[in-house]
């Protein structure tokens, strides 16, 4: 029941479109319409698409990290993959919903895929730690609906259309919006449970890393103010020299 | 002296002369000699062997001569290896045995070396397309040990891709390849020679070892550090730990495996030993806006008509005027804050993950008839594959609390089935976030640390697998693994209820 563009030239469309919109508008419309339908001769279509081919080409070069600190500032990003190669950008992605403790992400724009393809390459294979240990960063390729001021996709139509109680699939439209917000408190649920793990695991290598920390302090203390080597004597022991 | 005689049990014999110099006139110059079994001859190509060192430097020998104190010098023009100027390369392709000319004017260049330095000879050879080249015949490529035909300029640290006309005062021509056969039979295999100097070497044999340690390579080495280990700490770092894991890999004097392993593959074990969970967590049924369409009222549609359902509104572009082009100048955030305050800030979502903030501005003029700023928010690891989300500003809030309602009530449905969300957005702005888990300190340091934090600007590094931090690093991969699973089961799951819901769909 979708009716193209062509369908919709009928003279009864076209009553009804310029009931709708008047004429000046009508005709931008016929401008529209006609822009999309000999998308070779125009040279807005054709401009939208080296765009868009610009725009796939820096996705291919960009690298997506997550599980940043959010102490860490640009420079530092710079500094970090500089040594996989040139860095041409560095966009912090922000984090308007969600809750505030979850770690920050970037995407850093390399010079060629290639570099992006080695940085990825080298943070996945090793733990790559950016200010601050020992959360290691990640690293993927970048994907288009990362960036948020692409270009359009040339050739591609949206259409939409209004559905009320009287169609018949208005109790499945509202069931689909439900799902959704569903889904959503599903998402925020489980990334609450993360964050948690994230913390008691944070929270119990502190404590291990503490209690190391005082059993080699002791260990230095006791050899450098002279109790080990004079125990040592006493029992007549070396002492070991680490 | 010990070390006179010791040297002197090494076959050594002066070959054809070529000329003296020197203030004296003491220094004789020589073309070839003949050393330890094996024949030189001047622009030969030749190992250096440093004691520690897995792998011999290699060079080009320009001058010969011996002073008047009977000591015997060679000037020795170095190749790099592309492991040593890695940092140079970038991630430029080099061959498995290729070599560059070290070329320009700086440290690094050449060195004058002891000749009893000399471990045997090299066979490099020259596949450089240049004019003054003889191009190398098929097999004596396959008897070259090394390959080069690019340079290394050590006064600008860069990659030349030409030989320079002189190099240290010795005309291209004696550098590349020589007209006339190459003497590759003059290079005996390499590593039946290597093991003979190895033998020597290991031998209880000081005075060698003595002869070698005068750091007649440390003039190399210093060099070779400057041009390398500069600023990023970092890059020192790797190159340490890349040498390194050479060394170790390498057996003493094998030096028929010349794959230089730039990328020391390690797999890390703990992905492979993570057991399946069935971690699904419960969603709680509490819903953010559980708003149901009321059976109240219902809207007529815009188009006026109650005859026609399925009417397509195709996306007109909104008339120029509109489009306030001006006020583009504030930064997003600012807008987005001044909008959520005045409470004309709306979140859209279930919007196909691939819209643009343009495309969603055009949805929102035709349905609404209203114009606004959209911006969809970029996607995240996190962000679920099935939908998008989108932050739009309406000019008024009316206009915003209109159209959420109106979405609330009757669905605005867009291609694929998708109808439209909408709801007065609850944005949280990022502040000044403190509380980040995974970065340990210790008290004591704690202080000191947020200082430098501020200033810090190369404050990471790889980890080193003999080392905590690497133990809980990996401590972290595996949480991280497990979180990306569970967030996997679920995505597939919501992807299911999705299809599901959209198969009932009457119209597509």
């Amino acid at each position: 029941m979708d009716m193209t563009l062509v369908e919709k030239a009928n003279y009864d469309g076209m009553c009804f479109w310029t009931e709708k919109l008047g004429m000046s508008n009508l005709f931008r419309f016929w401008m529209y319409v006609y822009r999309l339908s000999v998308p070779s001769y125009m040279d807005s279509t054709s401009t939208a698409e080296t765009d868009y081919a610009v725009f796939l080409e820096k996705v291919k070069r960009t690298v997506y990290i997550d599980n940043l600190s959010p102490q860490v500032t640009e420079s530092v990003v710079r500094t970090a993959l500089g040594q996989f190669g040139t860095v041409k950008n560095v966009q912090f992605i922000p984090n308007y919903t969600g809750p505030k403790n979850i770690p920050c992400c970037a995407l850093v724009e390399m010079e060629c895929p290639r570099q992006a393809k080695a940085v990825v390459l080298e943070i996945t294979q090793f733990p790559f730690m950016m200010s601050g240990m020992p959360r290691p960063v990640r690293a993927f390729r970048a994907e288009e609906e990362m960036f948020d001021d692409r270009p359009i996709k040339p050739g591609r139509r949206i259409q939409c259309r209004w559905v009320d109680r009287k169609d018949p699939d208005f109790e499945v439209a509202s069931k689909i919006k439900h799902l959704v917000r569903k889904h959503a408190a599903e998402d925020l649920f489980l990334l609450q449970q993360q964050l948690a793990q994230e913390e008691k695991l944070a929270k119990q290598q502190d404590e291990t890393l503490k209690a190391n920390y005082k059993k080699f302090s002791i260990i230095d203390n006791v050899v450098s103010d002279g109790t080990a080597p004079g125990l040592a004597k006493l029992y007549n022991m070396k002492v070991f020299d680490a | 002296m010990v070390e006179a005689e010791k040297v002197d049990s090494i076959e050594f014999k002066w070959g054809k002369k070529r000329g003296v110099g020197g203030k004296k006139k003491d220094i004789q110059f020589y073309e070839s000699f003949f050393y330890d079994g094996v024949d030189y001859t001047l622009y030969d190509s030749v190992y250096m062997y440093k004691e520690g060192e897995t792998e011999p430097y290699i060079g080009k020998l320009i001058k010969i001569w011996e002073n008047a104190d009977k000591t015997k010098k060679v000037k020795v023009l170095w190749f790099f290896r592309p492991r040593e100027i890695s940092y140079y390369l970038g991630d430029e392709k080099t061959h498995m045995n290729e070599l560059f000319l070290a070329s320009g004017e700086g440290v690094g260049n050449a060195n004058v070396n002891p000749l009893e330095a000399i471990a045997g000879k090299c066979n490099v050879v020259c596949i450089s397309k240049d004019s003054r080249n003889p191009q190398p015949s098929d097999e004596e490529l396959q008897e070259a040990d090394f390959v080069f035909y690019r340079a290394f300029d050590v006064g600008n640290c860069r990659i030349l891709d030409k030989i320079d006309e002189k190099i240290a005062g010795i005309e291209a021509k004696f550098l590349l390849n020589r007209v006339g056969n190459q003497n590759s039979s003059g290079a005996p295999k390499l590593d039946s020679n290597m093991k003979e100097v190895s033998g020597n070497a290991v031998a209880t044999d000081d005075t060698r070892i003595l002869a070698k340690k005068e750091s007649y390579l440390g003039d190399k080495a210093a060099s070779s550090s400057g041009v390398q280990f500069d600023e990023v700490a970092k890059t020192n770092e790797r190159q340490v730990l890349v040498e390194e894991k050479l060394k170790a890999a390498k057996a003493y004097g094998d030096l028929d495996d010349r794959s230089y392993k730039l990328r020391p593959d390690l797999t890390k074990d703990p992905h492979e030993t993570i057991n399946a969970l069935s971690e699904k967590p419960k969603p709680d049924e509490k819903l953010a806006n559980g708003k149901f369409p009321e059976a109240s009222l219902r809207h007529p549609s815009e188009e006026g008509s109650d005859t026609n359902y399925y009417k397509i509104q195709e996306p007109i572009q909104r008339p120029e005027t509109d489009r306030s082009k001006w006020f583009r100048g504030l930064p997003w955030e600012e807008r987005m804050q001044t909008a959520h305050e005045q409470g004309t800030l709306v979140l859209l979502q279930n919007l196909d993950p691939s819209y643009t903030s343009a495309e969603v501005e055009d949805i929102i003029w035709q349905a609404f008839k209203k114009s606004c700023t959209a911006k969809m928010i970029q996607r995240t690891a996190r962000s679920s594959p099935h939908y998008g989300q989108a932050f739009v500003i309406f000019q008024k809030r009316e206009v915003a609390e209109m159209a959420v309602a109106k979405l609330d009530e009757v669905c605005l449905m867009l291609s694929n089935g998708r109808p439209l969300v909408g709801s007065i957005a609850a944005a949280c702005f990022p502040g000044k976030q403190s509380t980040f888990f995974g970065h340990l300190t210790i008290n004591k340091l704690r202080i000191h640390m947020q200082r430098e934090m501020k200033e810090a600007v190369s404050t990471s590094h790889c980890s080193q697998p003999n080392t905590l931090e690497y133990d809980m690093a990996m401590e972290w991969c595996l949480l991280q693994e497990r979180s990306d699973l569970a967030l996997r089961k679920l995505r597939q799951q919501q992807g299911q209820e999705l299809r599901k819901l959209r198969a009932t769909l009457k119209s597509k």
